[in-house]
C-alpha cells in the first residue's frame, strides 16, 4: 500500500475575478522510502501541491490518503498529532524560522509539542539531532540568523526528522544553496533515507538534481500532470512538450548530475 | 555605530531623555525627600516662590508646600501614564493579534468592537467611566486605557496580517504547534516593533488625560496630581498665578520629554532596522 495517495486533487484561485486552477485533477502516490520528484516550470503548481499535502491550504476537490487514513478528514488536535509523521523543509531556510529563534528552540519545539522527550531529556535529544545532520553540538545556543545558509538547511532537516516522520516534503529545499553545499545536503538526505526509510516528495525545477536523487518523477504543466514515470527514463527521453522543453533548457544536465551524485 | 550612539547624537532626543530622567528622579525621591503626607500644612497660605528657602516654590491656598506637591504629583503622572499606556499596548497587541491571525468572523467582531471604541472620543469615554465607577488610581488607569487601546490594536492587526503569511508560521503549523501558541509565541513578538513605536504618543496622551481628569476633580482624592494643583490654583489665578503655572510647566515639559525621547528611540532603532 502506498504511503501517500493523492487523487484528483484540485485547487482554484481567484485572480482578477477569474477562477484559475493552480492544481487541476492531479493524482500520484508515494511508496515508503521512495523519492518522488515533482518538477515543472515556475507557476506550474508545485508549491500549491506541497501546501495541499501538508494541509496548509485546503483543496477544492480530491482525496489525500496518508498512512491509510483519510488525511483531509482530520482536524484540530488529531491533525496536529498526525503532523509528526509528515514534515516539510522550505526553500529559504532563513524565512522558514522565527527570526528571534535559537537553534535549540527550533529543535526543541517538535520534541515538546509531540511529547517525544521530557524537558530534562530534550537537550540531549537536540544534541543527537545536531550530530545526525552533521553539525557541531555547540551550535544549539546560536541564533538562527547567525549561522550559515547551509547550516540552517541542516537545522531544517534536523527539525523535520525530530518527530520520526515517514514522509518529508522538500519544496526547492536545495535550490537556494551554493553548488558545493547542495551536494552535501543531498548526500545527507539520501543517507537519512537509507537509514530511516523516509520517503521524499522532492520538489525541484533542477532536472539534474532530480535525475540523481529521485526514483520517479511527476512533470507538471499549468497545474496538470503532463508526464510521469521513472525519473531517469523521463528525463532521458521526455515524451511531453513541456518535458522536452525543460530538458532542452536544462544546462549541462550530465555534469550537474555527476556533481550531485 | 550603536543605537545608543545615534541616540546621543540627536540633541532633541537627549533633551527629552534628560527631562524624563529628572521626572523619574522626582518620582522616585518624592517619598525620601518629602516624607509624610504631601497634603499637610507646611507654612503660611499663599507664600510666593523664592521667599522662604525651606519652601522654595511657596505654598498654596491652604499652606501646603508646592515643591512637595510637585514631586508627589510627578509620581502620580508617571505611574498613571505608564500603567495606562502599558495596559493599552498590551490589550491592543493581544486583540490585534487575535483579529489578524484568526481572520474570518473573529476578526470581523473584534474589529467592529474596535471601531465602536474608536468612534467615542477617548476623553469622554474616560470621563464617563471614572464618573460611574468612582475615582481611584486603578480606575483612572483603566479609564485612560479604554480609549487608547484601539490604535495599537489596528497597528498590530496590520502587522500580523503580513506576518501570518510568512514561511515560519507555516513551518510552526507543520510541526503541529497549537494555533494560540503560534499567534502568541511566533507572531505577536515579531509584530511588536511598530506597536511599541506608538508608546511615546500614548504615554504622553495618557499623562495629559490624567491631568485633565484630575483638573475636573476626577482623580484619587488621596493623591496629589498636577491636574488637581492647576485646578486648585485657578481659584486664586489673579493673586497667585504661580500655583497654576508651576504644575502647568511641569506637565508641558513631561509630555515634551516623553515625546522627544520616544521619537528618538523609534528613529534610532528604525535606522538600525533599515541598515541591517
Ligand atoms: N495565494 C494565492 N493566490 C492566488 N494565486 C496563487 C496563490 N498561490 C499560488 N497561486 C497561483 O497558483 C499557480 C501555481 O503556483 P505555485 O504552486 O506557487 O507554483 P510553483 O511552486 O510551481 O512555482 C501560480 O499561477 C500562482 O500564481
Ligand atoms: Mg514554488
Amino acid at each position: 500500500m502506498s504511503l501517500l495517495a493523492v487523487s484528483n486533487l484540485t485547487r482554484r484561485y481567484n485572480r482578477g475575478g477569474e477562477t484559475v486552477a493552480a492544481v487541476h485533477d492531479v493524482s500520484f502516490a508515494i511508496d515508503p522510502g521512495e523519492t518522488l520528484a515533482l518538477a515543472g516550470p515556475s507557476g506550474s503548481g508545485k508549491s500549491t501541491i506541497a501546501r495541499l499535502v501538508l494541509r496548509l491550504i485546503e483543496p477544492d476537490a480530491g482525496r489525500i490518503e496518508f498512512e491509510g487514513n483519510d488525511f483531509l478528514a482530520l482536524a484540530g488536535s488529531a491533525l496536529r498529532a498526525h503532523r509528526a509523521r509528515l514534515q516539510m523543509v522550505f526553500q529559504d531556510p532563513l524565512a522558514a524560522f522565527n527570526p528571534r529563534a535559537t537553534v535549540a528552540r527550533v529543535l526543541d519545539d517538535p520534541l515538546r509539542i509531540h511529547g517525544i522527550a521530557s524537558r530534562t531529556e530534550r537537550p540531549h535529544r537536540i544534541a543527537e539531532l545536531l550530530e545526525r545532520v552533521g553539525l557541531p553540538v555547540d551550535l544549539a545556543s546560536r541564533a538562527i540568523h547567525e549561522i550559515s545558509g547551509g547550516q540552517r538547511q541542516r537545522i531544517a532537516i534536523a527539525r523535520a526528522i525530530a518527530t520520526k516522520p515517514s514522509l518529508i516534503v522538500l519544496d526547492e529545499a536545495v535550490s537556494a544553496l551554493d553548488v558545493s553545499v547542495r551536494g552535501q545536503i543531498l548526500e545527507l538526505l539520501l543517507d537519512l533515507q537509507r537509514k530511516q526509510r523516509i520517503a521524499y516528495l522532492f520538489i525541484s525545477h533542477d532536472l539534474g538534481v532530480i535525475r540523481a536523487v529521485a526514483h520517479r518523477i511527476v512533470l507538471l504543466d499549468a497545474g496538470r500532470i503532463a508526464e510521469s514515470g521513472n525519473a531517469r527514463a523521463v528525463i532521458d527521453s521526455p515524451q511531453s512538450a513541456i518535458g522536452k522543453a525543460l530538458v532542452a533548457a536544462a544546462p549541462r544536465l550530465d555534469r550537474t548530475m555527476q556533481d550531485a551524485s | 555605530m550603536s543605537a545608543l550612539h545615534r541616540f546621543l547624537r540627536r540633541p532633541e532626543a537627549v533633551a527629552g531623555a534628560l527631562i524624563l530622567a529628572a521626572l523619574f528622579a522626582m518620582a522616585v525621591s518624592a517619598g525620601l525627600l518629602f516624607p509624610g503626607d504631601p497634603q499637610s500644612i507646611a507654612g503660611p497660605a499663599l507664600l510666593p516662590p523664592f521667599q522662604d528657602w525651606s519652601l522654595p516654590l511657596g505654598t498654596d491656598r491652604l499652606g501646603r508646600d508646592v515643591l512637595t506637591e510637585l514631586f508627589h504629583g510627578a509620581r502620580t503622572s508617571l505611574a498613571v501614564g505608564l500603567a495606562a499606556a502599558a495596559a493599552a499596548l498590551a490589550v491592543g497587541a493581544v486583540i490585534g493579534t487575535l483579529a489578524g491571525f484568526t481572520g474570518g468572523l473573529t476578526d470581523e467582531v473584534l474589529m467592529r468592537i474596535t471601531d465602536a471604541f474608536q468612534t467615542v472620543p477617548s476623553f469622554l469615554l474616560a470621563l464617563a467611566f471614572v464618573s460611574v465607577v468612582g475615582p481611584s488610581l486603578g480606575v483612572v488607569v483603566v479609564a485612560i486605557a479604554l480609549g487608547t487601546w484601539t490604535g495599537p490594536a489596528r497597528v498590530a492587526r496590520a502587522e500580523v496580517l503580513s506576518i501570518r503569511e510568512r514561511d515560519y508560521v507555516a513551518n510552526a503549523r507543520v510541526i503541529g504547534m497549537h494555533p494560540l501558541a503560534i499567534a502568541f509565541r511566533e507572531v505577536l513578538p515579531n509584530a511588536l516593533p511598530p506597536v511599541l513605536a506608538l508608546s511615546s504618543v500614548i504615554v504622553a496622551a495618557a499623562i495629559l488625560t490624567e491631568a485633565a481628569l484630575s483638573f475636573l476633580g476626577l482623580a484619587d482624592p488621596n493623591r496629589v496630581t498636577w491636574g488637581g494643583m492647576i485646578a486648585e490654583g485657578r481659584t486664586v489665578l489673579r493673586t497667585a498665578p504661580f500655583l497654576s503655572i508651576v504644575p502647568g510647566i511641569a506637565l508641558v515639559l513631561t509630555v515634551l520629554g516623553v515625546y522627544l525621547a520616544g521619537e528618538g528611540i523609534v528613529e534610532t532603532t528604525a535606522v538600525r532596522r533599515g541598515l541591517s
